[in-house]
């Protein structure tokens, strides 16, 4: 079992006064590193509309390299625009995974739009940013991932990599919406595409990970980093209902590893990290980011009600291996 | 081209057995049979909020398309499960038969919020020579990318050389004219290929030009007469196309000799609304197909079909 020392809590969004677009949350963190500091992207919220409804951005916080604790500077404005009317990401941008690809920055993220029968559709944009990560132009008004015959709803959660010269996007695509005392739910289960150009996509159209909890598992933020000659991947899970009050239903983080990143082997026990007793992160673990800096591997998660008051960081006590 | 109307061939408000609907068949589209012709079309059902729901069904015409011999009473396709691209309606189908498989290109709605509502093009099967047809898979084999953001609908899918070619239509802009109004929307023809009917890659690019300022393309129709390819097809303007007959739905057409360059010539559609009747204010939803050794039009009129379809024959070339 992989042994995690947590070191708190990090970022606050709510602590964050004077940009109104950064009024809470700070979910899905992410990572690029830079010379003297790790830019870590997050997805946040303005205040919800009258009808209690929100729209999500994104953005980043640029923290000292040698003390995560250490805020350098708070992003002045969303890294991405809201979509035009009709739009996939009219009402979203959450989340986003950004690669330095030579000297490039290119965003994925997931595109929300609202529907009448259920509440949302996601799909996934691409972005690219022509100063160093700090603003994306979208490459087009559409996804460059989107529904297909069997992954007819909400693609999302990209996490995008490049290993031997390939491109991988892990994502999760819906499976079902389930009916919970009359509001629609979705599962959701853990996906890959590969490319050679970032841009034309290959599905490979199977489940990536193992359910433990059944069916409706659904299953979330698929991170994976190379360690030791293998692939190992970080995600949430949690029931696909009754789990907003119900911490036993909620996100935990799980554990896969694979040699081919097509494959995975599901190992629960190894994952080594879990709820606190008590305090920010006590009744859900959501959203892990694994990344390594000055030869330690960190990982960023987010804790109760899905970071609704920020992420913190554990730092791993050993190897991935 | 020369097109002889035959008159109006169905109404659906005529008939008991659709008494549940309130009317419509449209976008009529054909499966030919040896002694009759099975033709689809969409008709709805009102649902709350006075919105609509589009449902598949089909009448059995004889050859000669004076005698209705058959009517749908049962559920030819579902619409889709909850959340998916067909939730709310299939409104048009297009049968393709293709070495003895029957397939549906299903344009699949299902309602948004900002707008009112996004489109896909889903894939199903028959086993029981169009009888009914099994989905494969609940979501669409074409949907939107990159540049073409939304509404991809209205897929026509034939065979030619060996491969599949499907003309569809896909959304360049949602407008307002004012903040009160509803937003509208412009839709243009594209085109994609396929080896298997199922995997499929757009050219990325509207394929016919535009006539009128603003405008809607629908609804491709293609067949081949002798070594050239033909193409039928609606369009309108984007706003005032419901309540002003200039604005509204006519039929245009297009040729092409290679199946890439498409030349537009409206001039020689041969065929307009009427003076007076069931389609003198629009014509739309054109369907062309071959039928023994002649070459028929299928259609609607006024309303976009609210009362029905008709038929015309092609007369010369």
């Amino acid at each position: 079992m992989y042994k995690w020392k947590k070191l708190g809590k990090i970022f606050d969004p709510t602590l964050v006064n004077d940009r109104e677009w950064l009024n809470e949350f700070a979910q899905a963190p992410s990572i690029i590193e830079f010379n003297k500091y790790i830019r870590v992207y997050f997805s946040c919220r303005p205040k919800p509309d009258h009808n209690g409804q929100y729209v999500s951005y994104s953005s980043y916080v640029d923290l000292d390299k040698n003390n995560f604790f250490n805020i350098v500077h708070i992003a002045n404005k969303p890294i991405l625009k809201l979509g035009e009317l009709g739009t996939f990401d009219e009402f979203g941008t959450y989340p986003v995974s950004v690669i330095k690809d030579n000297d490039n920055y290119i965003v994925y993220y997931g595109g929300w739009t609202r529907c009448e029968s259920v509440p949302f559709n996601v799909a996934i944009g691409r972005a690219v940013s022509k100063d160093s990560g700090k603003t994306f132009k979208k490459v087009g008004s559409g996804p460059i991932l989107s529904y297909s015959k069997d992954e007819p709803f909400i693609l999302s959660g990209p996490k995008i990599r490049k290993f031997n010269g390939v491109y991988y996007l892990f994502y999760i695509a819906g499976r079902q919406w389930l009916l919970a005392n009359g509001k629609p739910e979705p599962v959701y289960k853990i996906r890959v595409a590969t490319s050679n150009d970032g841009l034309n996509w290959n599905k490979h159209n199977k489940d990536l990970i193992e359910d433990i909890l059944g069916d409706n598992e659904a299953q979330a933020s698929p991170d994976v980093i190379f360690s030791n000659g293998k692939y190992h991947m970080f995600f949430c899970y949690r029931q696909a209902t009754d789990f907003r009050e119900n911490k036993n239903r909620s996100y935990r983080i799980g554990y896969a590893y694979s040699k081919d990143l097509l494959n995975w082997t599901r190992d629960d026990k190894k994952v080594g990290i879990d709820v606190s007793e008590n305090g920010w992160d006590s009744e859900m673990l959501a959203y892990p980011h694994l990344f390594k800096i000055n030869k330690k591997i960190y990982m960023f998660y987010l804790g109760n009600q899905v970071g609704k008051y920020g992420f913190g960081v554990a730092e791993l006590d050993g190897e991935l291996k | 081209m020369k097109w002889k109307k035959l008159g109006k061939l169905f109404n659906p408000s005529e008939y008991e057995l659709f008494k549940e609907y309130i009317g419509y068949a449209q976008s009529p589209q054909v499966l030919v049979f040896d002694t009759f012709v099975r033709i689809y079309f969409s008709i709805r059902k009102q649902s709350e909020n006075e919105k609509f729901v589009s449902y598949i069904k089909y009448i059995d015409v004889s050859k000669d398309f004076k005698e209705i011999i058959n009517m749908s009473k049962h559920e030819v396709i579902k619409l889709g499960e909850l959340g998916c691209f067909d939730e709310h309606g299939i409104f048009p189908i297009n049968i393709l038969r293709h070495n003895n498989k029957i397939y549906a290109y299903t344009s699949g709605w299902a309602r948004r919020v900002s707008v009112s509502v996004e489109t896909g093009i889903g894939l199903a099967i028959s086993k029981d020579n169009g009888y009914t047809f099994q989905k494969e898979g609940n979501g669409p084999i074409l949907t939107s990318s990159l540049n073409e953001p939304y509404l991809v609908v209205d897929g026509f899918v034939k065979v030619f050389n060996n491969i599949f070619h499907m003309w569809y239509i896909y959304g360049t802009d949602w407008k307002k004219t004012s903040k009160l109004e509803e937003p509208e929307r412009t839709y243009k023809i594209g085109h994609a290929i396929s080896e298997d009917g199922v995997d499929w890659k757009k050219d990325g690019k509207q394929i016919i030009q535009d006539k009128i300022n603003l405008e809607c393309q629908a609804l491709p129709s293609v067949i081949k007469i002798d070594n050239r390819y033909h193409m039928f097809f609606a369009y309108r303007s984007t706003f005032g196309f419901r309540n002003n007959t200039e604005n509204a739905y006519r039929i245009g057409y297009a040729y092409s000799d290679d199946l890439i360059n498409w030349i537009r010539d409206d001039d020689n559609v041969g065929i307009d609304v009427s003076n007076e009747g069931w389609d003198a204010e629009m014509i739309s939803y054109p369907h062309v197909f071959k039928c023994d050794e002649n070459i028929y039009m299928l259609y609607n009129g006024n309303s976009f079909g609210k009362n029905g379809f008709g038929i015309a024959k092609l007369e010369k070339i």
